[in-house]
């Protein structure tokens, strides 16, 4: 009995290890054929400078996250499960840190496979996507709000704690752009010996509700803030290239002088400009993959 | 364990056998029958185990710490930004020179229907090295699974030990060739590299590197199936990757050297051994003086386990060389 037992068992191994084989083979083939329509994902991701057409760059791209690892503003991030047959690939959002075209762009020099198309060289010749002014009721360009100011207004409405961090970073911004003029009125009023971006921890010291009041007071007379926000463009790493430009228009309604901000063709989607909006949800947001004549028609 | 001398008769059918593999080596033992008394069957010349095992652990630990430091290498490139071994598993760069994995390559040259230079380049350098290093060395001394596949192996065995679980499930080795060919025509045919989405060697390298995701689940899901249901499956019947290096294996040179005169054919060797059958032709047979298994992962246990001395690395053919 013992002996037909064991005669069936090795039976059963045997039959085991035969279907076994078919299981495993036949899943790999369902799971190969099936995943190729149900991971790939609908949504466009911003993907690195360089990155080539989107099939082509998911069949390209290794998963290494070299790009992520050589990238100096570290913003690059890994695709996870959810991305389907993106899991692994590098992708950018703009709002929790935007590409800065680093000279040399050393994410496409990394690359081991040309997903990141070592055709390119430079910041401007990236083609990640497309700037478009995707919510033109706050746009401060628009309603011709100086941004400056209104980043200062919103920073000094927050009652007994002033983001300190945004407000350095704002003054030392502004303090270079003071006429001699101005300069010797903020030495004055902060009792400084001179007026840098140098001196600007000694500013923050002194500020408390009333001399922020002053500095919002004081700027909104000052000769940088004569003109509605321009941010995206001055924020912009490739404004040289004047990728958006302000068209003066009349509008039909009202009759007054607006400015509109127009995004150009040399515009490449780094996302700088989404980053840097000032408005509490960004009015400019990159479209990923888009392309400029789909924009003009 | 411990026979009487009387008990030698069935030995000399053996040895007249050993005879005919190695004739060059030992004619002239084999030529009148053996008089001393023999323990165990098997063609190993040794009558009586020396029992030296002043280092049972030696090539473990080189091994593990080798394999924890490359890892960290890759960790401490992203963490720290020490720039020695850049990137993931998948492709790196040693000191700026490319490295590719070759399945990872293949698959992405398939899909993408281009051949770039980079590419190429760390393709052949890896292959390079480990034709110098023996195949799947990679597998024992750098993939990251390997060393929890092992963990789960001792736990497999404590568990079937303890009567928790039945039996260990064997599969079919060749299931891993037939998926290396699916995996590369799936590439070719949808333009999308499927494999690497289920990838365990790189899910865990880029955990390592860039930190977790839920993807390590899957790689969770794996352990558990090795440990409750099938010993090591994935490396021993499923592991494409490790094929590649599996097919380089078979040609480098890099291999471990079977000492006949040394052996007592104890077989502790193979009781040791991640891939037992890999031993089969050395010290089960007598027919081949080293282990040239593309399987054999050169993990060194079998080194650790003799007691003999019989078993060394050696570079095949150096010898003859020299």
């Amino acid at each position: 009995m013992a002996n037909i037992e064991k005669k069936s068992a090795k039976l059963n191994r045997r039959k085991f290890f035969k279907g076994s084989t078919l299981v495993m083979v036949g899943g790999a083939l369902a799971y190969g054929i099936g995943s190729a329509r149900i991971l790939r994902s609908e949504d466009l991701l911003l993907r690195p400078p360089g990155a080539l057409e989107e099939n082509a760059f998911l069949a390209s791209c290794i998963k290494c996250g070299q790009c992520l690892q050589v990238c100096p503003p570290q913003v690059v991030k890994l695709g996870k499960i959810d991305q389907g047959f993106g899991i692994g690939t590098p992708y950018i959002v703009p709002l929790e840190g935007a590409c800065i075209l680093c000279r040399g762009l050393p994410c496409v020099l990394a690359c081991p496979t040309g997903a990141l198309d070592h055709e390119i060289s430079e910041g401007k010749e990236a083609a990640m996507g497309l700037a478009v002014i995707s919510r033109p009721d706050t746009c401060l360009s628009i309603k011709g709000i100086n941004g400056l100011v209104f980043q200062l207004e919103n920073l000094a409405e927050v009652k007994d704690s002033i983001d300190l961090g945004k407000l350095s970073d704002l003054l030392t911004g502004l303090v270079e752009k003071l006429t001699p003029a101005e300069k010797e009125q903020w030495k004055l009023k902060f009792q400084l010996l001179e007026l840098s971006p140098r001196v600007v921890s000694q500013i923050l010291t002194k500020i408390n509700p009333v001399s922020m009041k002053w500095i919002i007071e004081f700027m909104k007379g000052a000769q940088q803030t004569q003109h509605a926000c321009r941010i995206c463009l001055e924020e912009c790493p490739i404004n040289e290239e004047s990728p958006i430009s302000f068209k003066e228009k009349i509008d039909p309604d009202s009759g007054k002088k607006i400015v509109h901000p127009i995004v150009q063709k040399t515009c490449v989607g780094c996302g700088v400009c989404e980053m840097k909006c000032p408005t509490p949800e960004p009015s400019i947001t990159i479209v990923p993959r888009l392309k400029w004549k789909e924009v003009s028609v | 364990m411990n026979k009487t001398p009387d008990e030698s008769s069935p030995r000399l059918s053996n040895s007249a056998e050993v005879g005919a593999v190695l004739k060059n080596e030992d004619s002239s033992k084999v030529g009148s029958p053996r008089i001393t008394p023999r323990k165990r069957k098997g063609p190993g010349l040794r009558d009586v185990s020396i029992n030296d095992n002043s280092s049972p652990h030696k090539w473990r630990i080189v091994r593990w710490s080798t394999l924890l430091f490359i890892n960290f290498l890759f960790f401490a490139s992203f963490y720290f930004d020490i720039q020695i071994l850049e990137g993931s598993l998948s492709a790196s760069r040693l000191l700026g020179f490319h490295l590719a994995d070759p399945f990872a390559s293949f698959q992405v040259m398939l899909a993408s229907r281009l051949v770039k230079v980079n590419l190429v380049i760390g393709l052949v350098t890896v292959i390079v090295i480990y034709l110098m290093l023996g195949g799947r060395f990679f597998c024992s001394w750098v993939c990251p699974y390997h060393l929890l596949a092992e963990f789960g192996e001792i736990l497999h065995k404590f568990l079937i030990k303890k009567k928790i679980i039945k039996r260990n499930h064997v599969f079919d080795r060749k299931i891993k060739y037939y998926f290396y060919a699916i995996f590369l025509i799936l590439a070719l045919l949808s333009g999308y590299t499927i494999f690497e989405v289920i990838n365990p060697v790189s899910i865990l390298s880029r955990f390592i590197v860039y930190g977790p995701g839920l993807t390590l689940l899957w790689v969770f899901v794996l352990l558990i199936f090795e440990i409750f249901y099938s010993r090591r499956a994935w490396c021993r019947y499923f592991c494409p990757v490790g094929v590649s290096y599996n097919f380089i294996g078979r040609i480098s040179p890099f291999n471990i050297r079977w000492n006949i005169n040394n052996c007592s054919n104890c077989k502790k060797c193979q009781q040791a051994c991640m891939v037992p059958f890999v031993l089969q032709e050395t010290v089960n047979k007598g027919k081949s003086e080293y282990v040239v298994s593309g399987e054999c992962t050169r993990c060194g246990l079998c080194i650790d386990a003799c007691e003999d001395g019989a078993l060394k690395y050696n570079i095949r053919y150096l010898d003859k060389l020299i």
